[in-house]
């Protein structure tokens, strides 16, 4: 197991690198297009206020050391202040916003991988016959699905013509359960709260079935290759030699196997699933991180845009070391 | 180390080569071809098929389809119908733009790196892993709302994280063709480092393009709706699907359903039209690797 | 086969739950009293009085807050607030509040004069964006005894008074707010309401203040639910999850809400202006022909008519309609529109169609709600419609364009929006047509007649003849042109058919306290 430890160490050392460019693209993109001061400040601002600004952002000094200075409290753990209205800490305004994201990105992902897995068995057991060319087809249209629009097809149907439920926001009027996870569902579940249970599920549906339907072609193509190769492989040959039922020999031996591949895989989706989330959000008005990257752009709130990137940064490099690191455990050829 | 695929168009390259009967998989490319085919025709010949001028106020406001405009007419009054054909010039014009910039960035980088080497080598590839290890959209909404809107604007923001896409393909198939006989040939008998990387390695890089190509263009047709819908894409009153869907959205409320229904059905069509063809040129020029 | 019915029942067995609940209705919450609940699309930036300075916030402060004088509810009538009465010294130099006795801030501390002197001075301090309505005014504040307060002024004000009833005046306890930073503390309030619990930008919860020296609110729970989206908005009081849709609906929204009549829209002209403005002292602006010819062409009905759907009104002057002095100056000066005159000054400035005026025309996308472009775009056609001018329509992001472009000069001719910051002629004049001032708002104007005229309604005391100044620098502005008027603002707000006490006036800011449900 010596070298799988090694290999670990070596992914580590080197997602550092990553997010440290990560880091310097989007510093210098913020930095030299816009001007946070009189982003602040507002039209009339004297000058010397606006000195005074810069000092204490730390503005005025070269944009090297300005790096250096933003990095250098990042490694403590320092994301700033925002730079607008009430001026809170960036990591706060995250993580009033990131239960949401996560939230809908489980239900979403539960929903594709449902879709998906169903879809793709079926497409790799029918093989070049009609019920697999319609799931093909399904998992190259499903991609094509622009988020917004199939959100606001659901919105029309399920919001406004059936009023069957909420177009947007988390949950209703004063339901807000107490706060454990942060995850509605789960918090007014641990707290039995039913009212809430049932007001975040509505919220919850509409979303999760627009980002799911979206990543579940993905899932459906994922599927139907690995299943189709697992089922090619000696040991199926020989359960229906056996003369196990055709059902047995795909769901206990065939989909088993594939299973963990095939979660590895989409594992490695996952900067898909966030690209998704954000345009859900927008489109939803889901209080999530999508939501609050829109919104800080727009008043050219540096920081917090700097804090939220560095965020998805490390999110999404922390999530594919996992999936690198689970897959070379499960498949040791991978590693050298 | 794992090959890392995020991108779908990455992974049908690489996972999807496989697996589909022949005559499928024409028929995809096929209804794909002619999809982009007529949109692009349409993008063309925009001032003659459209019924009236896309950015003037024709008719009465939100008017439900009708006879006289077809799709129904938007908060202005503008005709749907209009704005959708002349939209696909913005669509076909900045995916192109975005395309064009992008390869010609990535395959040049691409080209240069894996044949040079080294640090230079080592640097580029840790950039573009990392642009192309981060959520694209996020990336192109914090360059385009910096520099602008815009076609061009809108274009390089959207170029930026798909350049890795192609820098990662050409590097790599750099990377084995450098070693290959006839490269070995070719430096064996003096040929200069120039020379054998445009005259020997080049053609080879690029025939396996257009399928990244036409996957690509699928993402960046929906890159540039997300953008507009966003409002960070052109400025108005250019017609523009995703901002017309932005727009569209506000009516919502009111039972009003064609201005939002239309453009993003466009949006879908034309994705759709070009998955559907990368995926088939895909197969037919890699048949060795059907099974 | 046995082990697939397994998988489908246990499926069931899961789904089943959750379906049952999504079938019961929430009706258990609803037997207890049952709150009010408002929505808006708008959010709190930031609650504290030293930095705010959105109408949103404002509004929350009238309703936990006070300030020493208010507005009569329906009226710009000023009536008494936390402090009993007040009197002005004969050279207008000095305001001596007295303040009502016994009175206490949510978190325990005395609401005396020496409260009310740490709040302004805080304010004067921290030197925030709205600290500018008192420092540009006031000297010093003086404690003359536990419940008596003085202002001293830089110069006389004659509106000062109405300065008075704006937030940053609103005093704050010194336990709950820091002396030297921007806080945000839910306490330290004193007003009608005060906070029970505030989830940022989803809800407030407030809940009547019962040491509030005046009568109860109506309703003792009144929850604020705060939407990303107008059209989310709408459908949750067509639901009746919301009983009061306040900023802002949309104007389809509104029409469709009318012609269903299920809930009562309420409108009244608010003090919101929008307008042109033209930069003066650089070409092409400079000449006045040209801006002449432009607010001539405008045509603001059909802006009115189609961005808007009658929810917004033509506006003929800066100064809005309702408001004491307003004249129709630019109707007066140039007839609703004049295309015939805008070409004739447009050829004798030297145009003609095959060398037509080109014009780059800004507007921002997203500051003034999502139907600006719309309304760019309708300038533009309304002015090419006079066949000698060509307009490039182009856009900039609220902070590049508040920022850089209005003081900079980089944009010859834009469109901006304008909230009063106090209900008075001069907070519509001054800032824009004043030469100190104008160039901070991107006019660059200067008229010495126009300054003059300016400051002289600045300092005069009786209303009368401040009207006539006001009328004058109308007829003057409307001649040159500066700025042109576009259209003004209708507020408008849809409740529930049992809800009363929606009081919508020029001051803009809904009280709380007063809605009730019949």
């Amino acid at each position: 197991m010596a070298s799988l430890k090694v290999y670990i160490v070596r992914r580590v050392l080197l997602a550092i690198p990553m997010i440290f460019i990560l880091l310097s693209i989007v510093f210098l993109i913020m930095r030299v297009a816009g001007d946070p001061v009189s982003a602040i400040l507002g039209g009339h601002a004297p000058q010397e206020q606006i000195e005074q600004i810069k000092q204490q952002l730390g503005l005025n000094k070269p944009i090297i050391f300005q790096f250096f200075g933003y990095i250098g409290q990042l490694l403590r753990g320092n994301l700033g202040r925002s730079l607008i209205w009430g001026q809170r800490p960036v990591v706060n305004e995250i993580w009033d916003h990131f239960p949401a994201t996560l939230e809908l990105s489980i239900s979403a992902f539960l929903i594709s991988i449902i879709i998906g897995i169903f879809t793709g068995t079926v497409a790799a057991t029918h093989r070049n016959r009609f019920l697999d060319h319609t799931f093909r087809l399904y998992g190259i249209i499903t991609y094509g699905l622009f988020i917004p629009w199939i959100g606001i097809m659901l919105q029309l149907l399920f919001g406004v013509y059936l009023g069957l439920l909420p177009i947007g926001g988390r949950i209703g009027t004063l339901m807000e359960p107490k706060s454990i996870t942060g995850l509605y569902v789960l918090d007014s579940l641990l707290t039995l709260n039913f009212d809430s249970l049932v007001s975040a599920i509505k919220h919850l549906i509409l979303p999760s079935v627009t980002l799911g339907v979206y990543l579940s072609g993905i899932y459906t193509r994922l599927t139907r290759t690995h299943l189709m190769e697992t089922l090619e492989k000696d040991f199926i040959k020989a359960a229906r030699a056996r003369g196990l039922s055709e059902r047995a020999v795909i769901y206990k031996h065939g989909l088993k196997n594939a299973f963990i591949p095939i979660l590895t895989m989409m594992g490695l989706q996952f900067a898909l699933l966030l690209v998704g989330a954000v345009l859900t959000e927008i489109t939803f008005s889901w209080p999530g991180m999508g939501t609050l990257l829109f919104e800080r752009i727009t008043y050219r709130d540096f920081t917090t845009v700097q804090g939220i990137i560095v965020f998805f940064a490390l999110i999404v490099v922390t999530v594919n070391l996992l999936v690198d690191i689970i897959y070379a455990y499960i498949d040791p050829r991978i590693r050298y | 180390m794992v090959e890392i695929k995020y991108s779908p168009s990455k992974f049908i390259v690489s996972k999807l080569k496989s697996i589909c009967p022949r005559k499928g998989t024409e028929y995809f490319a096929l209804i794909g071809f002619i999809i982009i085919l007529s949109i692009i025709l349409m993008a063309i010949f925009a001032p003659f098929i459209a019924p009236y001028n896309p950015i003037k106020k024709v008719g009465g406001i939100l008017e439900e389809p009708n006879g006289r405009f077809i799709l129904g007419t938007d908060g202005l009054g503008r005709d749907i119908f209009s704005r959708i054909i002349f939209g696909a010039r913005t669509a076909i014009s900045v995916t192109f733009l975005a395309v064009i910039i992008s390869l010609s960035f990535g395959v040049l980088l691409g080209l240069l790196s894996g044949y040079i080497g080294g640090k230079f080598d080592s640097i580029f590839s840790l950039v573009m892993d990392a642009i192309y290890s981060f959520p694209g959209l996020i990336l192109a909404i914090v360059l385009s709302a910096m520099l602008g809107p815009g076609i061009l604007n809108t274009a390089i923001a959207i170029a930026v994280i798909y350049t890795p896409t192609y820098f990662r393909m050409v590097r790599g198939l750099v990377l084995s063709l450098k070693e290959s006989l006839f490269v070995e040939a070719a430096r064996a008998i003096g040929a200069k480092d120039r020379t054998i990387v445009f005259k020997y390695i080049f053609p080879n890089v690029i025939s396996s393009v257009p399928i990244v190509l036409s996957l690509n263009a699928a993402d960046a047709v929906l890159t540039l709706a997300a953008l507009s819908f966003l409002g960070l894409g052109l400025p108005a009153p250019t017609p523009d699907w995703g901002f017309d869907l932005k727009a569209g959205h506000a009516y919502l409320a009111s039972k009003i359903w064609w201005p939002s229904t239309f453009p993003g059905l466009m949006i879908v069509i034309l994705t759709l039209g070009f998955s559907l063809l990368g995926e088939g040129i895909n197969e037919i020029l890699t048949p060795e690797l059907r099974r | 086969m046995k082990a697939r019915r397994m998988g489908i029942f246990k499926v069931i067995l899961v789904i089943l739950p959750l379906v049952a609940l999504y079938l019961t209705p929430a009706t258990a919450s609803a037997s207890k009293t049952k709150p009010i609940v408002l929505g808006t699309t708008d959010k709190i930036t930031v609650l504290d009085p030293a930095k705010t300075y959105d109408f949103y916030t404002w509004e929350v402060f009238h309703n936990i807050g006070e300030g020493l004088l208010k507005y009569k509810p329906g009226t710009t009538e000023l009536m008494p607030g936390i402090a009993k009465s007040y009197k002005v010294s004969s050279d207008g130099f000095e305001y001596t509040f007295k303040l009502r006795e016994g009175l206490k801030f949510t978190d325990g501390q005395p609401l005396n004069a020496a409260a009310v002197k740490w709040s302004i001075d805080r304010v004067m301090r921290l030197k925030l964006d709205p600290s500018w309505l008192v420092s540009a005014f006031v000297k010093r504040v003086e404690v003359v005894d536990n419940y008596t307060v003085k202002f001293v002024l830089k110069k006389p004000v004659s509106f000062f008074p109405s300065l008075v009833t704006t937030t940053p005046y609103i005093p704050v306890s010194s336990k709950s707010y820091p002396a030297d930073k921007v806080a945000e503390p839910t306490v330290g309030h004193y007003g009608p309401y005060k906070i029970k619990k505030w989830v940022r930008d989803v809800e407030l919860v407030l809940e009547a203040n019962p040491d509030y020296y005046g009568p109860q609110p109506k309703s003792k729970l009144f929850v604020v639910k705060f939407y990303k989206n107008a059209a989310t908005m709408r459908l949750a009081l067509e639901t009746g999850e919301i009983d009061v849709a306040w900023k802002s609906l949309r104007p389809i929204d509104i029409k469709s809400l009318k012609s269903k009549g299920k809930q009562k829209i309420l409108e009244v002209p608010g003090p919101y202006i929008r307008y042109i403005i033209c930069r003066c002292n650089k070409p092409p602006f400079d000449d006045v022909r040209l801006r002449e010819a432009v607010a001539a062409a405008i045509d603001r009905d059909r802006i009115c008519r189609e961005a808007y759907k009658g929810t917004v009104k033509p506006l003929y002057s800066m100064v809005p309609m309702g408001m004491w002095s307003h004249i129709d100056a630019f109707k007066q000066e140039y007839g609703e529109r004049n295309l015939e005159l805008a070409k004739k000054l447009l050829t004798e400035a030297g145009y003609s169609k095959e060398n037509p005026f080109e014009i780059e025309l800004w507007y921002t996308p997203t500051h003034y709600g999502d139907l600006e472009a719309d309304v760019a775009a309708i300038i533009k056609e309304s002015l090419e419609e006079t066949g000698l001018i060509k307009v490039t329509l182009k856009s900039a992001e609220w902070a590049t364009y508040a920022a850089k472009y209005i003081t900079a000069g980089t944009m010859p001719i834009f469109l901006l929006g304008w909230y009063p910051d106090y209900i008075d002629p001069d907070d519509y004049t001054t800032v824009f047509l004043h030469s100190k001032w104008s160039p901070d708002m991107g006019v660059f104007y200067s008229n010495p007649t126009m300054d003059n005229l300016l400051d002289k309604a600045r300092t005069e005391i009786e209303i009368k003849n401040r009207t006539e100044l006001y009328k004058k620098v109308q007829k003057l502005m409307a001649k040159e042109a500066p700025v042109i008027p576009l259209f003004q603002g209708i507020l408008t707000a849809a409740t529930q058919p049992n809800i009363e006490g929606v009081i919508l006036d020029p001051v803009m800011l809904l009280r709380y306290y007063l809605i009730y449900r019949k």
